[in-house]
């Protein structure tokens, strides 16, 4: 859909057309660099997986977040190439979803997390998607996350609803788990692989 | 149980990965936090020892005005002379001043400014029990002289037993009331101030609800009064809570929301009614005499907005400089103005409504707090502080309480998460009932509309910090729009969780320190600004979008120098008063009206449930308050005589009353609590038409508005156009000109060239005429050299003929000889060519006479030759 690292710095602040340093960085085919909004229900494990993500850590009793938490983390793919993964992790409360526009703006990747063991949590998901069809950028790329995955004993979501869920609206499907660190590499892996590549050209 | 957490506090032997607050450093700041712990002592004990200089001076101040007091007192029962004297006093100046502008005002003998200042504004019963409450207060003062730290506050003598007697008060009222009838009210009155009356309706409660009542309410704090050494700094403050909630009441009416019907039925009721009962009468006095007192207010508000308090500069550097950690939990008390918005058992009450709402099992919105409030709030208690050591379980089950009874206190706000850290700070420094009056101060008052369901003033406030910083910062916002970072990202965040989380535990105290004594969100920007002056220079070396973001997220998270943020903060940013801020706030807060309003219609199922609910819900819960109110009011004889603490403060209270006297002038002699609700119903749905309507007239403004922009813009793009067109005239005769010019200068170039032309000719035929004079000369040459041959030539051909001539004379000396006539005939035909060859010989010497030498040379040459 001819969308390029560079969308979420190009379209994300107000400054037009000036990131010509951030173009220079993002549009090399080989390190490309993506602004990711996660979003979903409070208590779900957003904050986690960014934590199990780029720290490599798990706190069960993580605080909370208020407004938002920024982290930054670089993987590498196979192909070498490198991909630079700014992390906006949101707050989940309902009523911080007025200011969710102004961290998924301009965002190339959205996560929406919901947790296995609370249908409200997956309802609020399907909210979010909805909102980002709405008000994202059209070329966003979307990945519905069932977190959680290690208390499937506790499980209320089945996983066949996620998977159609996604199917449904284009989405990529995966099931996670922080406390136990289960997909969530493969998580970041897998959208790192289907983001659009700038052509080399560019 | 609060004296535990507080020792905590002060307990040295932390945890090597906790600071002094118990609170968990992150690993990358503990060799920060090393650094300064040291400097954060020695400032300790700095700021320690000038606080306690200053309130030993305030003390001695009003301890003398006290005795004095006393003095007068037993000298004159009377209250009109006792104003009088107060009234001389009051030329006195210094601090005693302060506090007598209060006594003149309320016109009663309480002393101010402590425990006592709750019994204030009493009658003539007080005024004779007046000099015993004295007595007490002066034993007081001189025992909290010698024991100044800790919570001295609660102890000895007849006060002991008014915070117990409160709360069996309040146990017995939960028990007992849950119809809340006027009637039980007035008993609940009286029960706050005697004794045996709770005791009797204690014994009435059931024993299983009692049982039930202990185990949750049992463990909440009791209310603790601050120490008397800070009563001056809190009575300057409860005098800005009263003059706030004036100027609300002004607004209001101003903007036409539900008070004003209210008030129209207050006047109507006060005038017309002459049978009114009783009940109403004391109603009417009461709110008389608290309106005469607003109304005294105000009027010193106009000749100097707050009456003269000399120690306030001193008092507002030494809170620049920090509060001591032992007194920080009262002073903060004192500067949220805590007394004065306190209501006597409306905690404890709220906590009985949201354990019957609970037990009842009925969570519908209209009783006890909404479900998703209490989902929100169990979700959040376990990470607030996780493992902070205080936040044990009973510790948690404070800060449930409090968030609970919070959301039945104002249902716009419920509960919104970082609320949930204010709280759980605010409860290390306080005992809960405290803890929940500072938590009112601070999330109605100073941060009114940040926390409500759309975060409207949260949003406004993010622009307005936004215009600031482009305007002090052109240089770093630059750079952050090249990067494509918006500030508001990382500024959002700060704001909402007034910097909790986001600074060390140190800088946000010293931060709150400032925030809470100046009364409003101007220290939450300057702070903002000042972290972007002290780490603005290193962000502009960033390269990167997520860089930038981190960097500034971990270096605020290691302002360990608090001193220096906080006087960066208030000394660097004077001009970004609330003045000014409120102005901005005016500019900005239409764009994002619009925006929710947008949101809103774009269909948020998950909102609109609430607002007619909740607001019917508050409703519901209001009339008991006013009722409550009412009979506070009535049973006040008695409460006083005792010195108890039933006594609310008028100006807290004026929106109830202003509510209570309305129901009550119309309803008599009807249902009131019937009434009260219908009417409430009524208000409700008036309020609901009101605020579309609102709604409707800012939209239409905010249409004309973009009316008359679009109107300006056409006026101005018509003006562009002239100009644009006058600018192409000017160019097209501009470019006329230059055309000319240039025409000129090809002009010019031709003739030039025709110039060089015409001199490369003469040159041409100087050339030539040089030439020819050289081919003259060379002619003239050939010519002499032909001359000078034709002269040998001449000289042969002279030679020649005299040759001939002499062989002819020899030849005819032989003829003679011979004389032979063919021989003479020959002779002739030989001789004729011979002498024209003669003749023309000797023409050409003649001609050349003036030559001889050239002719001689020549032919000398030539016959050498």
């Amino acid at each position: 859909m001819g969308c390029s690292g560079s969308v979420p710095a190009r379209s994300s602040g107000q400054s037009g057309g000036l990131n010509n340093l951030e173009n220079a960085g993002s549009s090399d085919a080989k390190n490309l660099r993506v602004k990711l909004v996660l979003l979903g229900d409070s208590g779900v494990g957003k904050s986690c997986i960014v934590l199990r993500f780029v720290r490599g850590q798990f706190d069960p009793t993580s605080k909370v977040t208020v407004g938002a938490s920024f982290l930054s983390q670089t993987i590498a793919l196979q192909d070498s190439t490198t991909v630079k993964f700014e992390i906006w992790d949101t707050a989940g409360q309902e009523r911080y979803a007025a200011l969710a526009p102004l961290y998924y703006r301009g965002a190339a990747v959205a996560v929406v997390v919901y947790d296995i063991t609370s249908p409200d949590s997956f309802n609020k998901a399907q909210y979010w998607v909805k909102e980002l069809q709405k008000h994202g950028s059209p070329d966003i790329v979307m990945a519905l996350v069932g977190n959680k995955a290690d208390l499937h004993e506790k499980r209320e979501v089945p996983a066949q609803d996620g998977i159609e869920y996604a199917e449904k609206n284009g989405m990529f499907f995966i099931e996670t788990s922080a406390k136990t660190a289960d997909n969530i590499n493969q998580l970041f892996e897998e959208i790192a692989k289907r983001l659009p590549r700038p052509s080399p050209s560019s | 149980m609060s004296r535990n957490r507080f020792n905590f506090l002060h307990n040295s032997e932390l945890e090597l990965r906790r600071d002094a607050y118990g609170f968990a450093l992150r690993p990358q700041h503990i060799q920060g936090y090393r650094e300064y712990a040291g400097i954060y002592k020695e400032e300790e004990e700095e700021r320690t020892q000038k606080w306690k200089n200053f309130l030993e001076n305030q003390e001695l101040a009003q301890l003398r005005s006290t005795k004095e007091k006393y003095k007068e007192t037993l000298q004159a029962n009377s209250t009109e002379f006792e104003e009088e004297t107060v009234r001389d006093k009051n030329s006195e100046g210094n601090k005693a001043e302060a506090s007598e502008l209060k006594r003149t005002t309320f016109s009663e003998k309480g002393s101010e400014g402590n425990e006592a200042e709750a019994s204030e504004l009493k009658d003539e019963t007080v005024s004779v029990s007046g000099s015993q409450v004295d007595e007490a207060q002066d034993t007081r003062w001189k025992a909290d002289l010698s024991e100044r730290s800790g919570r001295s506050n609660v102890p000895e003598g007849t006060r002991e037993t008014v915070p117990e007697r409160g709360r069996e008060g309040e146990k017995a009222e939960v028990t007992e009331l849950k119809e809340e009838t006027l009637s039980e009210r007035g008993k609940k009155g009286d029960d706050s101030s005697r004794k045996s009356d709770s005791d009797g309706s204690k014994e009435l409660s059931p024993q299983k609800e009692q049982l039930s009542e202990e185990t949750k309410t049992e463990k909440v704090q009791p209310w603790a009064q601050i120490r008397p050494s800070l009563g001056t700094i809190e009575h300057m403050m409860n005098f800005r809570v009263k003059k706030r909630k004036v100027m609300k009441g002004e607004q209001i009416t101003k903007s036409g929301d539900h008070l004003p019907s209210i008030d129209e039925a207050r006047s109507s009721g006060g005038e017309s009614d002459e049978d009114i009962k009783e009940k109403v009468c004391v109603t009417v006095t009461s709110y008389g005499s608290v309106n005469g007192l607003d109304d005294k207010g105000s009027q010193e508000d106009e000749v100097s907005p707050e009456p003269y308090f000399p120690w306030k500069e001193e008092l507002e550097s030494l809170v620049h400089g920090g509060v001591p950690k032992d007194l920080r939990g009262e002073l903060w008390q004192a500067f949220v103005g805590v007394k004065a918005r306190r209501t006597e058992r409306y905690y404890q009450d709220l906590l009985a409504q949201e354990i019957n709402a609970d037990e009842s099992k009925e969570h519908d919105n209209s009783f006890g707090v909404p479900r998703k409030w209490k989902k929100q709030i169990e979700k959040d208690i376990p990470r607030t502080f996780p493992a902070h050591p205080a936040l044990n379980e009973d510790g948690r089950d404070s800060l449930r309480r409090l968030l609970l009874a919070y959301a039945l206190h104002n249902p716009s706000v419920g509960y919104c998460q970082a609320m949930n850290f204010f709280a759980g700070l605010l409860l290390l420094l306080m005992p809960e009932e405290n803890a929940f009056w500072t938590f009112v101060g601070i999330i109605d008052d100073y941060f009114d509309g940040y926390y409500t369901e759309e975060m409207i003033e949260a949003q406004v406030d993010q622009l307005v910090f936004e215009e600031l910083i482009r305007e002090r910062f052109p240089k770093l916002v630059h750079h952050l729009d090249y990067l494509g970072v918006q500030v508001t990202w990382i500024s959002g965040p700060w704001f909402l969780s007034i910097f909790v989380n986001i600074l060390p535990w140190e800088s946000v105290l010293r931060v709150w320190d400032v925030l809470l004594y100046e009364g409003n969100r101007v220290m939450l920007f300057r702070t903002a600004l000042a972290l972007m002056e002290l780490y603005g220079p290193a962000l502009v070396t960033t390269k990167d979008a997520g860089d930038a973001i981190t960097l500034l997220q971990s270096l605020a998270g290691s302002t360990f120098d608090s001193s220096q943020l906080v006087f960066t903060a208030c000394m660097g940013y004077l001009t970004v008063t609330e003045a000014r801020l409120q102005e901005l706030r005016e500019k900005h807060r239409p764009a994002v009206l619009l925006v929710v309003e947008e949101r809103s219609k774009g269909g948020r199922v998950w909102k609109d449930p609430n607002g007619l609910a909740t607001k019917l819900y508050s409703f519901k819960h209001d009339p008991e308050l006013l009722i409550e109110e009412n009979k506070g009011t009535e049973g006040s004889d008695d409460a006083l005589a005792d010195g108890d603490l039933s006594y609310k403060e008028p100006a807290a209270n004026l929106d109830n009353m202003l509510s209570g006297l309305s129901v009550n002038s119309e309803l008599e002699g009807r249902d009131l609590q019937e009434q009260v609700v219908w009417l409430k119903v009524e208000l409700c749905s008036l309020l609901e038409e009101k605020r579309s309507a609102v709604l409707r007239a800012e939209e239409l403004e905010t249409a004309l508005m973009e009316m008359v922009k679009q109107d300006n813009r056409r006026q101005l793009s018509a003006r562009i156009e002239q100009l644009e067109q006058e600018v192409a005239e000017l160019q097209q005769s501009l470019a006329d000109k230059r055309e000319q010019e240039s025409a000129m200068i090809q002009v010019l170039m031709k003739v030039e060239q025709e110039q060089r032309i015409t001199e490369d000719a003469r040159r041409n035929a100087e050339q030539d005429a040089r030439a020819q004079r050289y081919a003259v000369n060379v002619l003239e040459e050939k010519y002499e050299k032909a001359m000078a041959s034709v002269a040998q030539m001449e000289k042969r051909a002279v030679m020649a003929e005299s040759m001939l001539e002499a062989t002819l004379q020899y030849e005819s000396g032989q003829a003679k000889a011979v004389s032979s006539p063919r021989a003479v005939h020959n002779q002739s035909s030989v001789d004729s060519p011979k002498r024209r060859i003669g003749l023309f010989g000797l023409a050409w010497r003649d001609r050349n006479k003036g030559k001889p030498s050239n002719l001689e040379g020549s032919s000398d040459r030539k016959s050498t030759n």
